[in-house]
């Protein structure tokens, strides 16, 4: 665990994530029992201390402190909190009122504008009240109550018209999902801020790519949900925008990217048939991608994880490359995001391994391939009947030499002319039929000028 | 002083209006102005030089040397340069002097006629023409003295006119009156350039008449001698004067023998005086200097000071005349030492500022001085950060100038500690005032003197200045001294205030000067980092010229810097756009090149282009930048030429186009000997290196002597010995592969003494990336290739036809 822990990533990450991400990072950590009961604790308390969450704080306080006498400090703002929930409820009742009327829904249109006049225009509601609306949503928030906080700052959102404090919602709308551990929900939270962030134009790059550092951190969350999202994250990481927010502001978010990378190809094996040979390719490109990345960015932040990756297609050394997996293996199983994802990630490294191998040689040594592999021989001879059978390689065992034997034909000239010119005609007719409608359509224009 | 009287009385010399021997004796000429502060010694100096001529004629010589000497060359010095400009033009122009004063006579006796019958528009356009005449001739001679009789009559006449006129109720007639005033106007502004001699004139008009003049006397011998002995009188007169001087009252010694006494109260009047004469062509620099030096002496208060010395630096600046190539060293010396006064006269008196926007002052209305009132500080017109900057390039231009091999540029050289000192002074004299812009243009001129200096050498130059250069107790908010600082912090902290400024130039500057900083301190990846995050290669070509070349600069040392870090393919893309073209001079202005094509470039041309140099100090070893840039093109080009083998369009792909070239010339020729110079040495390296032979090509790199002038020689050597090696080993594979079966991988191992890990590892990237045709047998480790994989030109050609023809199909566009 040691090894391990010279590689945490938690005090680069922090810094990025909302006081109640961390938290519950931290609750997180306290299921794996990476750190000492005592430092969370503390840690709790300390994250905790100036939140809404009176009730829990004294709690934590009394753990660590082991008495049970009441801080008079947490009972006073346990009293506030509580008077300032009244009022906000008291303050924006009318308003859900009127918003939780069928009716209503059904007259609200994408139109912001629109539905603030009309619904001042039919329920009197003013444009100010509907701020309030954000305010007890944070509030909420901060008291832990996520799913109403969602609920508030959704229909905040569906009306307000500040642009900044819309995102600003909509962050907080993430952060409510993601607590509330709503996948599907926050997936789609995901996008809306992608979309706003990418389309918005930022007077200054620096606060664009603050905003994407944080999206970056905060998409980890969904490496605690195992597989659903794991595809969309890596789409996520390998945008271009994101590469460079990546290479430029946070580079040891490639861990993640390489895992997430890495850990898709198991994904991939379980959908079948005619889009498996298109997705080796996505696969492939995604790698090749990676590569590039971790290349470039190896002298600014590299860990056992990229290493590996950077031994095994950089330099093509198998040895430093198992070395440096066996490395990654502890430190992917002591990083709080990737516990989930370990053994996806080391079962796909181990196919890497394989697969390049297998490539690049003609006849292996079953013992010599599964010491590589870290498995006994028998193991290493199913691994490698698997692997015959899910990559279609076309490889031979020969059983009394204990040897694999791959076939490498070369690739036929005439393959692969047919290959190359396999879409020509189509596309050419395509032109064709394209330049024949563009001349017509200028026959028509020149016709009617005439005309 | 010989020369002097040599050049005046014998027409022999005259050859000097040959243009070359014009330039020469020019030159020499502020040779001496420059030197004007040590005397006896540079007198004898040129009293040698001119022997030849003086021998010629002795009269005038023998007559002064032995007594007056070194009294009278000390004040004659000066009037020494306008003289014999006048000889210039006398020679030329003899006649046309006559018939200048002829003229003048005419027009004179014109307007005294047109005075009778009060007629104001003839005298308008007489008076017009004279000073036309008068101005024409003016410039190389002294005004004649009917000239200034007249003009002073002239004003006199208008005076009473224009009171008769507003006493007799009668108009004059319209025409008449308008030609009055206008020709009012005039005749004030005018005379006012010639006030002191028609005050002369006025006081003593019989005596002033009579006063020698060059007039009567067309001939130009005798107006030399009487010149002499008004010169003499002259120094007698100063040596009388001498003792006053010490007195603290100084008098000087005016062109007209005029005496000129300097009190603090005068001061303002004084440097009225110059700064009216300053750019007029016949005034007198030095002697304005040497005046304004006792003025300076003199100066009662802080006020007087500062306008003293602003107007004393700028006039040291204007001494630079267009024809002298740079600045004299001591006039620049003392330019930077009264800089530094002015500075620590202005960090002593809070209460003055100079500043850019300050209002001009105007002393012909208050000869009174401003005091300063409280809490505002008093402004004085002036721009120190143009005088920094002037200083700078007049000390980049002083080593364009100096040939770098001789000591003289190593003193130069020298001298640059005190530039910088100065430099960071007036930064923090700015940075009292809060002068954003002009903090930012010091800093720039900072930044500029430090980027090419390795790290010692700007800490021991940080350490110089704020130790013994600047005084004790000076503190910068941007650049905080603490003597433990790294280098590379302070350019950052330089930086980062340039990266604030609106202007993009010092934007873009100084972004390329931290790239270089950390190029040259092998920090590659910032360098690269920054210089892409610039986005500067898009832009860089609509920069004006100094600041590609900066590009340029930066670009190669990023290059050389990648190199070092045995990134070679890196280095290689960096010094391509460079050393491919074949300008490297040119594009690192380090040196004209020769013109190749069409006709030379026009001597205008040629100045801008000397006038851009880099000084020597800065400049990148250019034969080693082309040694790096052949060598990395070899490490690339050999294995990729091997690759290509005979493919159909090997001849086409190119990566380096002066290598290929150069190879191919080292391969005509018949007989080649031993390495000679750093080329050859590449070429045959590259020749082992193709044929397989690694061992030969190293050694042949090895033995490079320009490998010397890079830090840590050994570790690049290494470095290249282990490149050579593995690229050795692919060219080999490359190039034996068809006549191979299999091959054990220990066999291949040994050949290029490689562990076999290296080289299994070498070999799976190369048939991973399909750059050959074969496998690995783990059982017997060796390397199997794939046989009938080499493929037939017909099939390569087919290949080739069906990417062209997907090529074409994709360049179409959809409309």
């Amino acid at each position: 665990m040691a090894a391990g822990n010279s590689f945490d990533l938690v005090p680069r990450i922090l810094p990025y994530l909302d006081r109640l991400l961390i938290f519950a990072l931290l609750e997180h950590a306290s299921e794996q029992k990476l750190y000492s009961e005592d430092v969370l604790l503390q840690a709790k308390f300390d994250l905790m201390k100036d939140t809404n969450m009176a009730d829990y704080v004294t709690t934590l306080h009394k753990k660590i402190s082991g008495s049970d006498a009441e801080v008079s400090e947490y009972v006073e703002r346990r009293e506030k909190v509580l008077e300032k929930l009244a009022a906000f409820e008291k303050e924006s009742a009318e308003l859900l009122q009127v918003l939780r009327n069928p009716d209503v829904v059904a007259a609200l249109r994408p139109d912001r504008a629109q539905n603030i006049a009309y619904l001042k225009e039919n329920h009197n509601i003013s444009p100010d009240s509907i701020e309030v609306l954000y305010h007890y949503g944070q509030f909420q928030y901060n008291c832990g109550n996520y799913s109403e906080a969602a609920d508030l700052l959704f229909h905040y959102r569906t009306l307000a018209s500040d642009a900044d404090l819309v995102m600003s919602a909509t962050w907080g709308k993430l952060a409510c999902e993601i607590m509330t551990l709503q996948w599907d929900n926050a997936a789609e939270e995901l996008l809306k801020l992608r979309e706003q962030i990418d389309a918005k134009t930022f007077s200054d790059p620096l606060v664009q790519l603050n905003h994407r550092a944080w999206l970056l951190h905060w998409a980890l969350f969904f490496f605690f949900n195992a597989d659903a999202g794991r595809e969309k994250l890596t789409e996520l990481f390998l945008t271009p925008a994101y590469i460079n927010a990546i290479q430029t502001a946070t580079p040891w978010i490639l861990r993640y990217v390489t895992v997430a990378v890495l850990a898709s190809r198991a994904a991939r094996k379980t959908t079948g048939g005619a889009s498996r040979a298109a997705s080796y390719a996505t696969y492939q490109k995604q790698i090749r991608e990676l590569v590039r990345v971790i290349r470039q960015e190896r002298y600014e932040y590299s860990d056992p994880v990229t290493e590996f990756v950077y031994a095994l297609y950089v330099d093509f050394d198998f040895e430093e490359a198992q070395a440096k997996l066996s490395e990654s293996a502890d430190v992917v199983r002591s990083d709080l995001f990737l516990v989930a994802s370990a053994d996806v990630f080391l079962e796909s490294a181990r196919h890497l391994v394989s697969e390049l191998y297998c490539q690049i040689h003609q006849r292996i040594d079953i013992k010599d391939l599964s010491a590589r592999l870290n498995l006994s021989d028998e193991e290493g001879e199913k691994w490698i009947v698997n692997l015959i059978r899910d990559t279609r390689v076309d490889a031979k065992i020969d059983f009394s030499e204990g040897t694999v034997i791959m076939n490498h034909p070369p690739q036929s000239v005439y393959q692969q002319v047919i290959e190359r010119t396999k879409g020509l005609s189509f596309r050419t007719s395509q032109v064709l039929a394209h330049m024949l409608t563009a001349r017509n359509a200028t026959a028509a224009v020149v016709g009617e000028s005439e005309a | 002083m010989s020369r002097f009287f040599a050049g005046g009385s014998s027409d022999s010399d005259t050859s000097s209006s040959d243009e070359e021997l014009y330039s020469d004796s020019e030159e020499e000429r502020s040779e001496q102005e420059g030197s004007s502060e040590n005397d006896s010694e540079d007198d004898s100096d040129m009293g040698s030089d001119d022997d030849d001529s003086s021998s010629e004629d002795d009269g005038p010589e023998g007559f002064l040397k032995p007594g007056a000497k070194a009294g009278a060359s000390r004040f004659l010095r000066g009037e020494e340069s306008d003289e014999s400009d006048e000889d210039e033009s006398k020679r030329i122009v003899k006649s046309a002097k006559d018939k200048r004063l002829e003229e003048i006579d005419t027009i004179i006796r014109t307007i005294e006629n047109a005075k009778k019958i009060n007629d104001w528009v003839l005298i308008s356009n007489e008076f017009d023409k004279l000073n036309k005449i008068v101005s024409k001739g003016g410039q190389q001679s002294e005004t004649p003295r009917m000239y200034i009789k007249a003009i002073a009559d002239l004003e006199d006449f208008m005076g009473e006119t224009i009171k008769t006129e507003k006493e007799s109720k009668k108009k004059m007639n319209a025409t008449n009156g308008r030609a009055l005033n206008s020709i009012k106007q005039r005749i004030r502004k005018n005379n006012r350039t010639y006030e002191d001699q028609i005050a002369k004139y006025r006081a003593d008009p019989e005596a002033f008449e009579k006063e020698p003049e060059a007039t009567p006397e067309p001939v130009a011998a005798p107006k030399r001698k009487s010149a002499a002995v008004e010169a003499a009188a002259a120094a007698n007169a100063a040596i009388a004067a001498g003792d006053a001087v010490d007195e603290g009252e100084f008098s000087t010694i005016g062109r007209g023998g005029r005496t000129v006494a300097i009190t603090p109260e005068s001061i303002f009047k004084q440097l009225r005086a110059i700064l009216e004469a300053r750019g007029k062509k016949n005034t007198d620099r030095a002697e304005q200097i040497r005046s304004m030096d006792k003025m300076l002496g003199v100066a009662a208060t802080v006020y007087q000071r500062i306008r003293v010395l602003l107007v004393l630096i700028s006039t040291r600046f204007d001494l630079t005349t267009a024809s002298a190539s740079y600045m004299p060293i001591a006039q620049w010396k003392a330019a930077q030492e009264e800089i530094s006064k002015l500075l620590e006269t202005l960090e002593a008196n809070p209460q003055y500022a100079v500043t850019e926007d300050a209002e001009e002052i105007d002393d012909e209305e208050s000869e009174a001085e401003p005091v300063p009132k409280d809490g505002e500080p008093v402004k004085i017109f002036g721009s120190i950060a143009s005088l920094i900057e002037r200083l700078d390039d007049e000390f980049t231009r002083s080593l364009q100038n100096i040939d770098p091999h001789t000591p003289e540029y190593i003193d130069r050289l020298k001298e640059e500690a005190p530039l910088y000192a100065t430099a960071v002074r007036a930064q923090l004299y700015f940075e009292r005032l809060s002068h954003a812009s002009s903090i930012s243009r010091v800093l720039m001129r900072r930044l500029e003197m430090l980027y090419y200096k390795p790290e010692q050498l700007i800490k021991f130059i940080e350490q110089t200045t704020w130790t013994e250069a600047l005084p004790s107790g000076l503190e910068s908010k941007i650049t905080p001294y603490n003597g433990k600082e790294q280098p590379s912090e302070l350019m950052h902290s330089i930086c980062t205030v340039l990266y604030k400024q609106d202007n993009r130039l010092y934007r873009t500057r100084a972004m390329l000067c931290e790239v270089y900083h950390h190029a040259l301190h092998n920090r590659y990846f910032h360098a690269r980092d920054l210089l892409l995050m610039s986005h500067l290669q898009a832009t860089i070509h609509t920069a004006d010229i100094s600041t590609q070349i900066l590009y340029n600069r930066t670009l190669v040392q990023v290059g050389l810097c990648a190199f070092r870090e045995g990134m070679i393919s890196e280095a290689q893309q960096a010094l391509q756009e460079i050393s491919g073209t074949g300008r490297v001079k040119e594009l690192l202005a380090q040196g004209v090149q020769m013109q190749r094509y069409g006709a030379p470039a026009s001597p205008e041309q040629e100045r801008i282009e000397r006038q851009r140099q880099i000084p020597f100090h800065q400049h990148i070893n250019l034969e080693l930048l082309e040694c790096v840039y052949l060598t990395a093109s070899m490490l690339l080009e050999i294995p990729f030429m091997a690759q290509c083998g005979s493919a159909p369009d090997a001849k086409k792909r190119v990566i380096s186009k002066p290598f290929r070239r150069m190879l191919d010339y080292h391969e005509r020729q018949v007989f080649t000997g031993p390495p000679e110079n750093t080329r050859d040495h590449i070429m045959q390296a590259s020749k082992a290196l193709a044929s397989g032979d690694w061992a030969r090509a190293k050694e042949l790199i090895r033995a490079i002597k320009i490998w010397e002038l890079m830090p840590e020689t050994e570790q690049i050597k290494d470095m290249l010995s282990e490149k050579i090696q593995e690229e050795g080993l692919r060219t080999y594979l490359f190039t034996y592969a068809p006549f191979y079966e299999t091959l054990a991988i220990s066999q291949l191992a040994g050949m290029f003494d490689v562990s076999e890990r290296k080289a299994t590892a070498l070999v799976s990237k190369m048939i991973s990336s399909n750059e050959v045709a074969a496998a690995l047998d783990q059982k017997t480790n060796a390397i199997v290739f794939t046989a009938g994989v080499e493929y037939s030109r017909l099939q390569n050609l087919a290949l080739a036809l069906s990417d062209k023809a997907v090529q074409l199909l994709d360049s179409y566009k959809y409309r």
